[in-house]
């Protein structure tokens, strides 16, 4: 079996297109957090979650009636995964879980539950949480910055970081849009933070792989200009970079709906962040490396429209 | 054909590594269900003591294997097994309150407090420093200082920057000492296998697999600790008292012969044990006395260490055989012979020696020592909750038993042998006159003693007790555990305390900690906490073995759709893998988490990924006409900086995120760091040889890597 049979495709000449929609979603994306600011989990907020499972279903309108009848008023339900499964948010206090399993046993005396999970977490850890996050993505793209200069060179490392900025924008907005629609759990929080971190190393990964082709190929093709290098390395990974997309994907597809409401979000911002990370690489990556040896290193790379390009 | 022997065995030794490291995993799942059914039994027993013959039995049946099997064995995280995740934090604006002196503490104080804890709510700064700008902010400007709030008891330290310091160093303490006392109760409260560790310079992290009563819990641990000093009592008259025990449950057990036979089986850890004798060498004397007194005591005879039972041979014993003569004695001894007695004679130099319960009259003078395995600990302590046996205790007395350690690994696997006393029931003093506590070498002896100070309070009523004591021991008593039980050597007045004869640093330290309890009161809060139901855990492996099973298969078929005989040799590879990250995981003594799953699940997709790229490179190179033999090395050998290149800088990334994070955070980085370097192992080596394997047979070798056949 063979999907692309000695491809040809102008990859470099399509960039303008798609660096547009690249920069309507961002745009996009933004105004949209910007007007509804995203939700983020608890554990960067601090709060108290109750996971609770009721023996017969019941509808979440119903539960918010009990729950705001027991004391919390000021509480957020979502369903957990299974029939009659819920996710309860409640205002921190010392006991808060306990007054509202007791509270639900004398309302749904009938219907017995289950606690799936309590967490309780401190504005404290929270914070620390948000900054954790923080210093991970900022060490990562550090650390592969000098890698890659190393390995390779500086415009290639730059390029790189060019691409993991647009990943992990492109990809945060997008599972911003999504947790609007409310199709799957999508709250920011640990876990969905563990797969963006993931998708910087895979996008890096994606775009290392070109540039290694593009390194073998600037010895090979001498003579050649910069921009058929680069059309040439592209579509010769590209049945790569399309098989390993599709056997991650559809490893990350069977979590998203096998692996339980618990990696729901961490299976979706996977998902997206691999494609997009595919796609940065193609897309974002290679035109910057050109525009930046065009530009900057002031290198004819066998194209005259450069300058127009990412400008 | 060497380099094929060689191929050969790159493909058999992970799997039989696998088979070695995994094996353990799957012992230990097969023991727990037996210890279920056991369980099951024990929890249906008539009494308590039934019930803890019943467990003893599995524990003489199964326990080493059982305990073996659970140390090599792969563990579950607590979010699939279920259990309680608790964050706790030394709260040091409380211990700042707590420090300052009581008449002290006015409005101004009380402002900077509450600015401290504000911004201490949101902020990673060491509480004592914020606390140190806030008082500069709002304290300063109004002229107070905080020699007025602070009054540490050393003159030379009576600057800001001393005190602050000495602030610091008590938070530190702090942690300390909470996480001795949390360790004693989870381990009273009988939480198996927790997992209690300090992270950074005030946290306390737990685990406490299988609990789910929070509430419960909660107040387990933020309860404070109190510290007691209390008077010996192990006299003549408690021996005595133990051995009318003895006689009271040998008629009863005449009486009814059956229960004799349920009790057995816990009584042949005790008999088969060598108790060894205790070294009462811990003494207590004032720092300013004279040191003449201050050679410690060393147990000299060791031959003294044998059993109780072997002892005694008059009469009764006499022309019976070893074991007969040891089952007569318990049987007439059920109580007492659960432990081991030894007496001393009160000339310091004397030796211990091993009592027997036979005698009618106990030597009125000196001291007893009684020693119990911690296996017959639980059985002794549902006996003295009988109400009969407690009223034969002498008057104001109660027994304590001494702090469990830490289990060294030997004693993991024949367990502890610990102390126990008579304490008379009121303390003489409670710890709050303590100021400090330090450990020290003493220059005279090399050895390590730990030094205490007292308050003006403390010291006079110190000074009456070890007066009207001289000669005898006082225990030092936290939260119902005897941390040490030192002989007073003489009257301690002035209220400076030695406590020598720590047997190492560690001991010392214990000692330090437990007595700076005493001097603050370690308040720690919580502030995180997780409790995963046992449902929700099940649940969570289902799908996980489900999701990963399945996404095994589609990967299978779509590598051998598409690659043809190649796929079939990553497939193998793939497999291989999984076994390697398992092995791998499971002999690093890791855990298996949810997210650890998903690092899992995600390396299932991105191992492909270098076979993907070899393939890729060996169809290019056949499309260019090469050999097949010639175009396999051609394609991994090109593919390998590709390879190299990307999974450093995803390993990379793994790495930050490890050290970065925290909790589900450091599982998912650590399956997937696994996940890289068995991935570059299997699809690199493993995979080349199978193919090389293949290609060895036969003179025109063939093998499709799926390549159309046109070109």
């Amino acid at each position: 079996m063979q999907f692309f049979d000695k491809t040809n495709i102008d990859f470099v000449a399509k960039r303008k297109i798609l660096l547009t929609v690249s920069l309507s979603t961002i745009v996009f994306g933004l105004i949209l957090a910007f007007v509804f600011p995203p939700k983020f989990g608890i554990d960067f907020t601090g709060g108290t979650e109750v996971g609770i499972k009721f023996e017969k279903t019941m509808s979440t309108s119903e539960l918010r009636t009990a729950v705001s009848e027991i004391g919390f008023e000021s509480s957020e339900i979502k369903t957990f995964g299974a029939e009659g499964s819920f996710l309860i948010r409640i205002a921190d206090s010392d006991n808060a879980p306990e007054l509202l399993k007791s509270g639900l046993n004398n309302k749904f005396a009938d219907n017995p539950h289950v606690v799936l999970k309590v967490d309780k977490i401190g504005p404290k850890i929270g914070n620390e949480m948000r900054s954790q996050a923080f210093l991970a993505i900022l060490f990562s793209a550090i650390v592969i910055l000098l890698y890659l200069a190393f390995r390779f060179e500086f415009s290639f490392g730059l390029a790189a970081l060019v691409a993991l900025v647009h990943d992990i924008m492109v990809t945060f907005l997008i599972v911003i849009i999504f947790q609007k629609t409310g199709i799957f759990s999508l709250e920011i929080d640990q876990t969905i933070l563990a797969a963006m971190l993931t998708v910087v190393g895979y996008s890096i990964n994606d775009t290392v792989i070109i540039f290694d082709r593009v390194r073998e190929n600037r010895d090979l093709m001498k003579g050649k200009s910069l921009v058929s290098i680069f059309n040439r390395s592209i579509n010769e990974t590209l049945s790569r970079s399309v098989n390993t997309t599709l056997t991650t994907e559809i490893v990350l597809l069977v979590l998203l709906f096998f692996g339980g409401p618990t990696l729901e979000g961490f299976a979706f911002t996977m998902f997206v962040g691999f494609i997009v990370g595919t796609y940065s690489s193609i897309f974002i990556a290679t035109p910057f490396a050109l525009w930046y040896f065009n530009n900057v290193k002031k290198i004819d790379v066998g194209e005259n429209d450069m300058k127009t390009a990412t400008a | 054909m060497k380099s094929k022997i060689g191929k050969i065995a790159l493909i058999v030794i992970p799997i039989i590594a696998a088979i070695f490291a995994l094996y353990p995993s799957y012992n230990y799942s097969q023991l727990e269900s037996k210890r279920a059914e056991y369980l099951q039994r024990a929890s249906q027993a008539a009494n308590p003591a039934d019930s803890l013959a019943i467990m003893n039995e599995f524990k003489k049946n199964y326990g080493q294997e059982y305990q073996s099997a659970k140390e090599n064995s792969l563990q579950l995280g607590l979010d699939l097994k279920g259990g309680m995740y608790v964050t706790m934090e030394v709260d040091v604006v409380k211990l700042l309150r707590e420090t300052a002196q009581k008449e002290a503490i006015d409005e101004t104080f009380d402002r900077v407090l509450e600015a401290t804890e504000k911004e201490s709510q949101t902020s990673d700064e060491s509480v004592v420093d914020i606390f140190a700008r806030k008082f500069n902010e709002i304290a300063k400007p109004e002229g107070k200082s905080l020699i007025s709030y602070f009054d540490l008891g050393d003159i030379s330290n009576a600057t800001e920057e001393g005190i602050l310091e000495e602030l610091t160093n008590n938070a530190d303490g702090a942690i300390n000492q909470a996480q001795e006392v949390i360790r004693q109760r989870i381990d009273k409260y009988g939480v198996s296998e927790p997992n209690i560790q300090k992270q950074g310079s005030r946290r306390i992290l737990l685990e406490l697999p299988g609990v789910t009563d929070e509430s419960q819990i909660r107040s387990l641990l933020e309860t404070t600790a109190r510290l007691e000093f209390k008077l010996v009592r192990s006299n003549a008259a408690l021996v005595q008292s133990f051995q009318k025990i003895d006689n009271m449950l040998a008629e009863k057990q005449g009486n009814k012969p059956i229960s004799a036979n349920a009790t057995q089986t816990d009584s042949a850890k005790v008999t088969e044990q060598e108790v060894p004798a205790p070294s009462p060498s811990t003494e207590i004397s004032s720092t300013e006395a004279a040191d003449e007194n201050k050679d410690v005591v060393e147990v000299a005879d060791t031959n003294d260490t044998q059993e109780e039972t072997k002892k005694d041979t008059t009469n009764p014993y006499e022309g019976l055989s070893e074991t007969d003569a040891q089952n007569l004695y318990a049987s007439k001894h059920p109580f007492t012979r659960m432990f081991a007695t030894f007496w001393v004679g009160d000339n310091k130099n004397g030796q211990m020696q091993p009592v027997s319960y036979d005698i009618s009259s106990f030597p009125q003078q000196g001291n007893y020592y009684f020693r119990i395995h911690e296996d017959s600990l639980a059985k002794l302590k549902i006996m003295l909750t009988d109400p009969k046996i407690k009223s034969l205790l002498p008057f104001d007395t109660e027994l304590a038993f001494q702090a469990k350690s830490e289990a060294t690994e030997s004693e993991k696997i024949t367990g502890q042998f610990l102390d126990f006393y008579g304490l008379k029931s009121e303390p003489e003093l409670t710890g709050d006159v303590i100021i400090d506590a330090g450990k020290n070498v003493d220059p005279t002896t090399n050895s390590w003693v730990v030094n205490m100070s007292m308050n003006s309070d403390g010291s006079e009523k110190w000074a009456s007790i070890t007066g009207a004591n001289v000669g005898k021991r006082i225990a030092i008593v936290l939260d119902g555990n005897v941390y040490s039980a030192p002989n007073v050597n003489s009257k301690i007045s002035g209220g400076s305390s030695q406590i020598s004869g720590m047997a190492n640093a560690k001991e010392a330290s214990l000692l330090e900690i437990v007595l700076k309890a005493g001097a603050l009161k370690a308040p720690v809060k919580i502030i995180e906490e997780k409790v995963v139901g046992a449902s929700l855990g099940d649940d969570s492996i289902a799908s996980g073995i489900n999701s990963t099973l399945f996404a095994f298969g589609l990967v299978v078929l779509f590598m051998m759709l598409y690659y043809s005989r190649a796929g079939l040799v990553a497939d193998i590879s793939l497999l291989i893998n999984i076994l390697v990250i398992f092995t791998i995981l499971a002999s690093l003594g890791g855990t298996l988490s949810l997210p650890g799953i998903a690092g899992i699940v995600l390396t299932l997709g991105m191992a492909v990924d270098a076979n993907i790229l070899i393939f890729e490179r060996v169809r290019e190179e056949l499309n260019k006409g090469r050999s097949i033999r010639s175009a396999i090395d051609e394609g991994f050998s090109k593919a390998m900086s590709a390879i190299f290149d990307s999974n450093i800088t995803t390993f990379m990334t793994g790495l930050i995120l490890y050290y970065v994070g925290t909790g589900l955070i450091r599982g998912f980085a650590l399956t997937l760091m696994i996940g890289i370097l068995s991935t570059l192992f299997t699809a690199i080596m493993v995979s080349r040889s199978l193919i090389e394997l293949q290609l060895s047979d036969g003179k025109n070798p063939s093998f499709s890597f799926g390549q159309s056949k046109n070109s």
